[in-house]
């Protein structure tokens, strides 16, 4: 087997915080615990999770945005934390991401063809006519007229915001697009069309993508395979089509049963977990969802399951699937 | 049996750049107990019909056509201090985000027990009492400290638990519920979708559940209106409506939601965007990016057809073919 793009092992975020104003005495948040994964070439592997579960800085992470505290980013076969920040800057280039909301993520002073040559400027040595001739290009892969260079955000609508966003992001031709949540703050009928958008844009440039969400229809249609987190925890890994026909971590079915769907026929049994996402500063003993999991057992209050392989390319961290079981 | 019926609402709001027209015509009923989904993208006027339900329109906003019954009574003829009676008693509303409707200089308590005081209850033990029971009733766990706390040290779940039993404490009979779950997590968004539902079903509470998505009104009503650019496209019961949408827009909507089984197709789309509110329009409003337009679309405003006893849609495609 090929070696994969993006290998992660090992990775933990911990934030360090004064309690209060006039303490003397730091709490420690475990944004991110322990993650291993992988993510092939080609790939969308769709990372599903409730605000505060660690999925935003788990992107930033892997972009050295922010320096991990353990644990290793293997990208093209290269140990990123290891890489000189010189080196870790042009490596970037094949690296982007695509964030929520293009209104605070693009600048209100730039117009469109200064956001989308902006990278073109910094990392290239490219002529102006050269750089209007591809920011041209680039707005038409996203489905824009080449009138939106000189567009400035605030006259731009959710969706062609957005695809300014892509474009820009595609300006340096990365291998890997980290995208956080990039429709969730579009309307139904602008969300189809970004969707459509990257999955042709995958296609044609063989982009892999990392695709977070909380939004279970979403990345039912666009991931391949789909990580749950919970509370800074990878707690269940497989196929997209596998989760869906078969979630086994009781977070995991949970999360599938409290999402709404369009279709009033089907009658279901939906579960609703009691309480709330604890906080990662003072999280739960053992298993982290055990005070609001249905299935608890003595154990899960005191071990953290380890990661358990059910069937093939399915991994889950419960300890309800031990022994074999 | 109706409780409220919105009848030819027209709502304008001036601004600098002239008449925005947010409300062209809405025509709805809500009967005692349903739940009733008010659902379209940004910019439809779910949230303006809303307001304009119990007067809490902005100062630039003015009703210029329509009627809103509720009991025989016109919402839009009554004075000032009629309608304060029935805001807040009778019609109560919840916001999307409970932390901006909540007073943070009060505590939970306080708050529940002022209006249990404007409804009578004088005594401080009574009211307390009562705030006690409306918090368990919400689902809120430990009422007897939740009581004392400020909306602050509350997570979004609770506080729109709050939020709700603060509506419930005047035992109103419609509650206008405002995408009351958009801030929230999926897994606590069930939480209060359930308890929306439980006092529906338990206290006969009528809902007017405005909100973007439609898996929750799927979920969570009885009865689901479709708005678009300030008009009614489609209205009908939730069964028949999702089972058999009619409006080419309805249609278009559900089809272009991901979901199980989309997977590797292109999602359909609706292309073109929705007509500012700045624009008159003369024939139905969907027509510049409805795949079906005919020339009488652009010029004339289609009348609902029925579908059923359950159901209605206003597009010229359900008329019998004439030759014009």
């Amino acid at each position: 087997m090929t070696e994969p793009l993006l290998r992660v092992q090992g990775l933990s975020m911990t934030f360090s915080r004064k309690s209060g104003f006039f303490s003397r005495v730091g709490e420690e948040l475990r944004a991110l615990n322990d993650l291993s994964f992988t993510i092939n070439a080609g790939e969308t592997l769709g990372i599903v999770g409730e605000s505060g579960c660690g999925k935003s800085t788990l992107a930033r992470c892997l972009l050295r945005l922010l320096t991990p505290t353990a644990g290793q980013i293997y990208f093209a076969g290269q140990d990123l934390l290891a890489l000189p920040d010189e080196t870790m800057r042009r490596m970037r280039q094949r690296m982007q991401i695509v964030l929520q909301n293009p209104f605070s993520s693009l600048s209100p002073r730039l117009n469109g063809f200064q956001l989308i040559a902006e990278p073109l400027r910094t990392h290239t040595t490219m002529s102006r006519k050269e750089m209007m001739d591809e920011v041209a290009a680039l707005l038409a892969e996203v489905g824009l007229p080449s009138e939106f260079m000189s567009r400035h955000p605030h006259q731009l609508s959710g969706g062609q915001a957005q695809r300014i966003a892509l474009a820009r992001a595609l300006a340096l031709n990365p291998d890997f697009v980290i995208l956080d949540e990039p429709t969730s703050a579009l309307d139904v009928s602008v969300q189809a069309q970004i969707i459509n958008l990257l999955i042709r844009l995958q296609k044609q440039r063989a982009l892999t993508y990392l695709f977070i969400t909380h939004d279970l229809g979403v990345i039912q249609h666009i991931g391949d395979r789909i990580a749950v987190m919970y509370l800074g925890k990878i707690v269940e890994e497989t196929s997209s089509e596998r989760i869906f026909a078969n979630p086994q971590h009781p977070y995991t079915q949970a999360l599938l049963s409290s999402t709404p769907l369009p279709d009033p026929s089907r009658s279901r049994q939906r579960i609703i977990l009691p309480g709330t996402v604890p906080s990662a500063v003072d999280p739960p003993s053992g298993c982290s969802f055990h005070p609001r999991c249905a299935h608890v057992m003595d154990q899960c209050r005191t071990l953290y399951p380890a990661a358990r392989q059910t069937s093939v390319g399915h991994h889950v961290s419960c300890h309800l699937y031990e022994n074999g079981a | 049996m109706t409780l409220l019926a919105v009848e030819n609402l027209h709502v304008q709001f001036s601004t600098p750049f002239g008449a925005v027209y947010a409300l062209r015509g809405i025509d709805f009923e809500l009967s005692k107990g349903e739940i009733l989904g008010l659902v379209g993208e940004t910019g439809c006027g779910k949230s303006v019909t809303g307001r304009s339900i119990i007067g809490l329109l902005d100062e630039n906003a003015e009703v210029t056509q329509g009627r809103v019954r509720f009991e025989n009574a016109d919402l839009l003829q009554l004075s000032e201090a009629d309608l304060r009676e029935i805001r807040g008693n009778r019609i109560a509303m919840i916001f999307q985000d409970p932390a901006v409707a909540l007073n943070p200089l009060f505590t939970i308590g306080q708050q529940i027990g002022d209006v249990l005081r404007a409804h009578g209850a004088d005594l401080r033990s009574e009211q307390r009492e009562r705030a006690l029971q409306l918090l368990n009733d919400v689902g809120l766990p430990d009422p007897a400290q939740l009581v004392d706390v400020y909306p602050h040290q509350l997570s979004g779940g609770q506080q729109q638990r709050a939020m709700i039993a603060m509506c419930l404490a005047a035992e109103p009979d419609v509650i206008i519920a405002d995408e009351p779950t958009t801030a929230l997590d999926v897994t606590i968004q069930a939480q209060i979708l359930d308890l929306l539902r439980m006092l529906q079903r338990d206290r006969e509470i009528s809902v007017i559940l405005i909100t973007h998505d439609l898996g929750i009104v799927a979920e969570t009503c009885q009865q689901v209106v479709v708005l678009y650019a300030g008009r009614v496209v489609e209205k009908g019961s939730v069964e028949t409506l999702f089972a058999q949408p009619q409006h080419p827009y309805t249609r278009g909507l559900l089809s272009a939601l991901p979901r199980a089984g989309s997977r590797g197709r292109e999602l359909n789309v609706i292309s073109g965007t929705v007509p500012s509110g700045l624009e008159r329009i003369k024939g139905c409003a969907f027509a510049p990016r409805c795949g079906f337009a005919m020339p009488r679309c652009h010029e004339q405003q289609p009348a609902f057809s029925a579908f059923g006893p359950k159901q209605q849609s206003a597009c010229f495609l359900h008329e019998p073919l004439n030759h014009d």
